[in-house]
């Protein structure tokens, strides 16, 4: 029996066994909430060197479960695992472990650390079934929990640490969680269908390796990974950054839209538009707008393609020679099959016509013909072929759907020659008007205010530009974190109910004297730094309602 | 106007033209021949002792004739004075007499010499002269001077003249001189002054070298299109039609249209310019506004309408209703009448819009067409709106209907800009008495402009713009309709009551919506394009368009970059409409009623969502006092919630003075007492 944290503040109700290992404590914290705490013994097969201490596990909702508390919180201290940066692997129930990083890891210290997953989520479904386990808060570590797809777990442990930068936001480090998985159904489909198809999960994880190896290379910087942290705090992973334009310049692009669609001459079909990295208009649903706008914001812009790949840094070349050669072990029977890297860098480029070729998805034997990438719609679960045509600051994508196309390749090439002929001329025009409405990189900044304002109905962020975000002092940017967190934390109380939508303002002074405020109103959020700011509430207050008034069309003006 | 489609072959066929039964009868007995005074729009058959004169506009065939008395005497050419108060008969080759109307005395003015030939006269209402002498040896222009009754010469042309043919309408008299008579010299006598036209030569062919074909009268034609100048010239070898065009200081040649029989003749119906091929009985259409020398259709006859039936076969003889299509006695009358003098009938040429319009498979030209129509506006109008609901219920490929669109928002805002479109506004209460009281010589402000305007009627102004330089005319002769449409133009809300909103209702399927959305996007461009503004209904639609395939993204990105302009229609539909299934779109309605400031809608909305604490700080902030208390009570009485009901009856016990005392406070004050009480401490 380990040690069991308890806050002063609760009430303590009840304490019984409840699997041999553990011990549940029932409790009401001060609020009159229902608890339940637990306690978790460290007798477990696989798990820690030392005994764990037991920190903070939450996990949210108990849908149809009247009788069980609404939220439930286990915290929980231990110190597990070294001092490795970051992981994240994908499990699919017992013992079944798809991805491991960092692969090195003995296969033991593997085992343990998926076992105290697996322990957990089997745990909190008892009262959680639905929506299992979220975060284990231990001493060293955030254990992260994302449930991908049913029973497909994705778990990220990260190391905590005071003196350095290592301090996080859970909803963050989920949202990478997030994106990884839906960018890898984008490209691949599902894990469940991957897996369906072949029992044996070689492929499904030689898919997987390649696949986040090529993501987590963007978060590398030197040797060293840098997940977002407190720094981003005024950054939304999985939203769109969007374009502002006049009435004038909508109905232009708009007007190219139609001409794309009529182009393509399917209704099925879709076009997505994008000025520099920011969104002009999509047709797509919003899940799938988000995924291929963060899929083409890191490796389409024009900003991306003139990078030419910076990134493919030598510590990566040498990892991915690692995973072929691991991935040639795992898929013993995968001679000759060629897996696909969509997020591998450098490989876009543009070519003489306008559309970006990549080898990605191979070339077709014979004519060197690179073949035209294919992606998955979330929704509909299409395959679609993917177009991009790029003009100065432009970039047009476009979704076709490949049952559509009876003569593949042939059909996209004609496809698009008769754009080439017939839209190049409105796509000039639109570019025009956008580069000339165009602020510059800083057009979205806002003097003396720093923020961060997400749409949640539209999947839609605008915030500082990151320039003068780097401004902030640390104090503001870890204050703005914890609020962040807060918020995230009243959020996934209501969760997913849209009529429970609940106004929420929280008015912080910190320490260094800056204001830290967020809003929140009918799904849609804003965080604002006044740093040098006034010391009086009413000035913050009045900050707020200036910006809201400007800039958010009154939405988070207090009534 | 009826259909009655029996011509004078039987064949019913197909034709753009047509001239209606009965004529303008214009015979009396004794009569020694039929003569148009264009000046006054009079058909005038003089007899012995008598001119009988017809108006022709507006153009009736049961008009009265009108008799006045003249001595006896030859008559080479008669007209009347603009005023109508003299009449002036050329009696020989130096003699023309002059009778006033009022007191019924005369006086001649006769050519200084037996040599000097009077080749005709034209009153005029230039301000310098009244009537004008055209003789072999030049111009003379004349005052007359009523207490004098004579006439003072004030100015004389001295040039040599072969031949002269000239227009009221154009007030342009062309002199024809040299051994070909091809080298012209021109005067335009309008109010604004007299304008000498650069001397300029007509082309012609030759058939061999030494034939030198001599140009007549009766092939050079003044035509007046769109406030224009034209001169069409038939060369009969080339068997071409040459036109030029007057500017100020220029004559420049336009082009040259083919033709296809040796005597043609020219008239002018609503701006559309008809060429007849006499000898081939058939009539070819151009529109050239934009310069295009392209016909408007093939080649197809003139119809008459209206013909009894009965007739038909009586045609034949030489019955009273006999009806011979270009007759050698047909005379083309300046701009569309004909008047066939062996029988005495006076026809008017029509268009028929509606075959035109059918003839041509090219939509937006056909609507261009229409859209400059202004004589039949009405039918144009209703035709243009037929025409593109049709294209679009046949599903014709978006580009055209976008190009059709085009030309129907880009012709309303041009009206708009010459401020041609106005509904209520009367129409020109042009005389047609041919007194020019419309015509500008009352205005002399007119003449600052520096085109050659003689009138204010909007295609002068327009062309004004186009073309400082060039010559222009009044149209003040242009026949006066009674009907309110005055221009084929079509708002933006008739746009959508005849064309979207029907087609809506005829469209249901999925992929017509997005249809039918893209053409709506077209017109929301070509209409910010044009700076009109769009009616709000038009907006809902797009709203109910978008809404019905489910795109509420789009939707969201229409909304917010505002394409779809916000209104408390457009709000409406993004909450009750769409947003019943697109919680969403609702709340993007909500958003609109607030920056519309619909302050009292609003907090109906938020009373109705049940957020009535958030409906009161809301009305307390912005003084909305028209919302009613009880709705508030009700809803917080709905509640159940004894605190959120007090809270509401203090608000208005505070918010609205005298409220304390109202049935409806103590009312809820006892619903309050009544509540079972929740708190529990």
């Amino acid at each position: 029996m380990s040690r069991i944290w308890i806050s002063y503040e609760w009430k303590f109700i009840s304490m019984l066994p409840f699997f041999p290992e553990y011990w549940m404590v029932q409790a009401f914290d001060h609020f009159g909430s229902f608890v339940v705490y637990i306690a978790y013994r460290a007798t477990y097969q696989h798990t820690y060197h030392h005994p764990p201490a037991f920190k903070s596990i939450r996990f949210s909702g108990s849908h149809g479960h009247s009788s069980l508390p609404e939220w439930i919180t286990i915290r929980i201290a231990h110190n597990v695992v070294n001092d490795t940066e970051a992981i994240v692997w994908v499990c699919e129930e017992l013992e079944k472990i798809l991805f491991f990083f960092p692969a090195d890891l003995p296969f033991p210290a593997q085992l343990s650390v998926i076992g105290l997953s697996e322990g957990l989520i089997t745990f909190t479904r008892i009262f959680s079934p639905e929506a299992a386990c979220e975060v284990i808060e231990a001493e060293l570590h955030s254990h992260v929990f994302f449930e991908a797809e049913p029973d497909i777990w994705m778990v990220m442990v990260v190391a905590k640490s005071k003196e350095t930068e290592a301090i996080w936001r859970i909803e963050a480090l989920r949202s990478v969680l997030k994106e990884i998985h839906s960018l890898f159904i984008m490209f691949h489909g599902s894990i469940r269908v991957l897996l369906d198809k072949e029992p044996g999960g070689g492929l499904t994880r030689s898919h997987l390796f390649t696949f986040i190896m090529d993501y987590l290379n963007d978060f590398l910087v030197g040797n060293k990974f840098v997940l977002p942290n407190f720094r981003d705090s005024l950054k939304q992973r999985g939203t769109v950054q969007m374009l502002t334009v006049g009435r004038e310049a909508a109905i232009e692009v708009q007007s190219l839209v139609g001409a794309l669609d009529s182009c393509m001459g399917n209704t099925s079909s879709y076009s997505l538009i994008l000025f520099q990295d920011l969104l002009v208009s999509t047709t797509l649903t919003p899940d799938d707008t988000t995924n291929l706008f963060s899929y083409a914001t890191s490796r389409l812009t024009p900003r991306v393609l003139s990078s030419g790949g910076s990134s493919t840094w030598s510590y990566l070349r040498k990892g991915n020679a690692e995973v072929a050669s691991r991935s040639a072990n795992i898929g013993s029977g995968l001679d000759g099959f060629r897996i696909v890297r969509p997020l591998q860098h450098g490989k876009w480029s543009k070519g003489k016509d306008g559309f970006l070729v990549t080898d990605i998805w191979g070339v077709e034997v014979g004519n060197l013909v690179p073949t035209t990438p294919t992606l998955w719609l979330q929704q509909t679960e299409h395959k679609m072929y993917l177009c991009a045509y790029q003009h100065k600051s432009l970039t047009i994508i476009l979704l076709i759907p490949v049952t559509s196309m009876l003569n593949g390749e042939e059909g996209i090439s004609m496809l698009k020659q008769q754009l080439v002929e017939n839209v190049s001329g409105k796509i000039v025009k639109v570019e025009e008007k956008l580069a000339k409405g165009w602020g510059g990189e800083n057009a979205y900044h806002v003097k003396g205010y720093r923020y961060l304002l997400v749409d949640g109905d539209r999947n839609i962020s605008r915030a500082s530009p990151p320039g003068k975000v780097t401004t902030l002092t640390k104090e503001s940017l870890l204050a703005i974190n914890k609020v962040r967190e807060d918020v995230d934390l009243e959020k996934s109380r209501g969760n997913g109910n849209h009529n429970d939508e609940k106004d929420l303002e929280i008015c912080m002074r910190a320490k260094n004297n800056a204001w830290v405020i967020a809003r929140s109103t009918r799904g849609k959020e804003l965080y604002i730094v006044l740093e040098k700011a006034n010391e009086t509430l009413l000035y913050a207050s009045e900050a707020i309602e200036k910006f809201s008034d400007r800039y958010c069309n009154g939405a988070f003006s207090l009534d | 106007m009826s259909r009655n489609t029996s011509s004078s072959g039987g064949s019913g066929a197909l034709s753009h033209a047509y001239i209606h039964y009965p004529p303008l009868r214009c015979k009396n007995n004794g009569s020694t021949g039929l003569f148009y005074d264009d000046g006054n729009k009079l058909l005038i058959s003089p007899t012995s002792n008598q001119v009988v004169s017809w108006k022709t506009s507006p153009y009736t065939p049961q008009v009265a004739s009108t008799t006045d008395t003249i001595t006896e005497g030859p008559v080479l050419s008669i007209r009347y004075s603009l005023d109508l108060k003299l009449i002036a008969v050329q009696r020989s080759n130096n003699e023309v007499q002059f009778w006033v109307k009022e007191t019924g005395d005369t006086f001649s003015q006769k050519s200084k010499s037996e040599s000097d030939t009077i080749l005709g006269f034209f009153w005029t209402d230039c301000a310098v002269c009244d009537i004008v002498f055209v003789k072999t040896s030049g111009l003379d222009l004349y005052s007359y001077v009523p207490e004098l009754k004579s006439l003072e010469l004030i100015d004389s042309k001295k040039v040599n003249v072969s031949w002269y043919i000239y227009t009221h309408e154009s007030r342009l008299v062309l002199l024809a001189s040299g051994m070909q008579c091809k080298s012209f010299m021109g005067y335009q006598l309008s109010s604004a002054g007299i304008i000498r036209l650069p001397r300029f030569e007509m082309a012609m062919a030759k058939s061999d070298v030494n034939s030198k074909p001599v140009l007549s009268a009766e092939d050079v034609h003044i035509v007046t299109v769109y406030g224009r100048i034209y001169c069409l010239q038939v060369d009969r070898v080339a068997m071409l039609l040459h036109s030029y065009r007057f500017y100020r200081d220029a004559v420049i040649q336009q082009g040259s249209l083919p033709v296809y029989s040796t005597k043609i003749a020219v008239s002018v119906v609503d701006n559309v310019l008809l060429i007849h091929q006499v000898d081939a009985k058939v009539i070819i259409l151009y529109d050239i506004f934009a310069d295009s020398r392209t016909p408007v259709s093939a080649p197809l006859p003139l119809l008459i309408r209206g013909l009894p039936r009965g007739n038909i076969s009586s045609s034949q003889s030489a019955n009273d209703t006999s009806v011979n299509l270009y007759s050698d006695d047909w005379n083309f009358l300046v701009p569309d009448l004909v008047c066939d003098v062996s029988t005495g009938f006076l026809w008017k040429i029509h268009l028929d819009l509606e075959a035109i319009s059918a003839s041509s498979s090219e939509v937006p030209l056909v609507l261009e067409f229409l859209q400059r129509r202004k004589l039949e506006a009405k039918k144009a109008k209703d035709l243009c709106l037929e025409l593109l609901r049709s294209i679009m219920i046949e599903r014709r490929p978006l580009p055209v209907i976008f190009r059709a669109v085009n030309v129907l928002v880009t012709s309303f805002a041009y009206s708009l800009k010459t401020g041609s479109y106005s509904k209520s506004t009367p129409v020109n209460s042009s005389s047609s008495s041919g007194v020019p009281e419309n015509s500008s010589g009352n205005k002399p402000g007119e003449t600052s402009g520096g085109g050659f305007s003689t009138s204010d009627s909007e295609d002068n102004i327009n062309l004004k713009k186009e073309n400082g330089e060039n010559l222009m005319v009044s149209e003040d002769q242009q026949e006066s309709q009674s009907q309110v449409v005055t221009s084929a133009t079509i708002p933006p809300d008739e746009l959508y009551t005849f064309v979207f909103a029907s087609v809506e209702e005829e469209m249901s399927a999925f992929a017509d919506a997005s249809y039918l959305f893209s053409i709506l996007l077209e017109f929301i461009r070509s209409a910010n394009l044009e700076k009109i503004k769009v009616h709000p209904n038009i907006y809902v639609l797009a709203v109910r368009l978008l809404g019905r395939n489910e795109r509420y993204a789009e939707l969201g990105q229409f909304v917010l970059n505002k394409i779809i302009e916000p209104s408390k229609e457009v709000a409406v539909e993004l909450l009750e409409g769409v947003g019943s299934h697109n919680i969403q779109t609702r709340k993007l309605g909500v958003d609109m009623l607030r920056q519309l400031s619909l302050h009292h809608d609003y907090v109906v909305l938020l009373v109705q969502d049940g957020c009535y604490l958030e409906a009161l700080r809301y009305a307390r902030k912005h003084k909305v006092s028209t919302v009613r208390p009880s709705l508030f009570l009700e809803a917080a009485y709905a509640s159940n919630d004894p605190q959120h009901l007090a809270a509401v009856l203090r608000f208005f016990g505070e918010f609205i003075p005298g409220f304390g005392t109202t049935s409806e406070h103590t009312t809820y004050i006892r619903a309050l007492a009544d509540m079972p009480s929740s708190i529990t401490v």
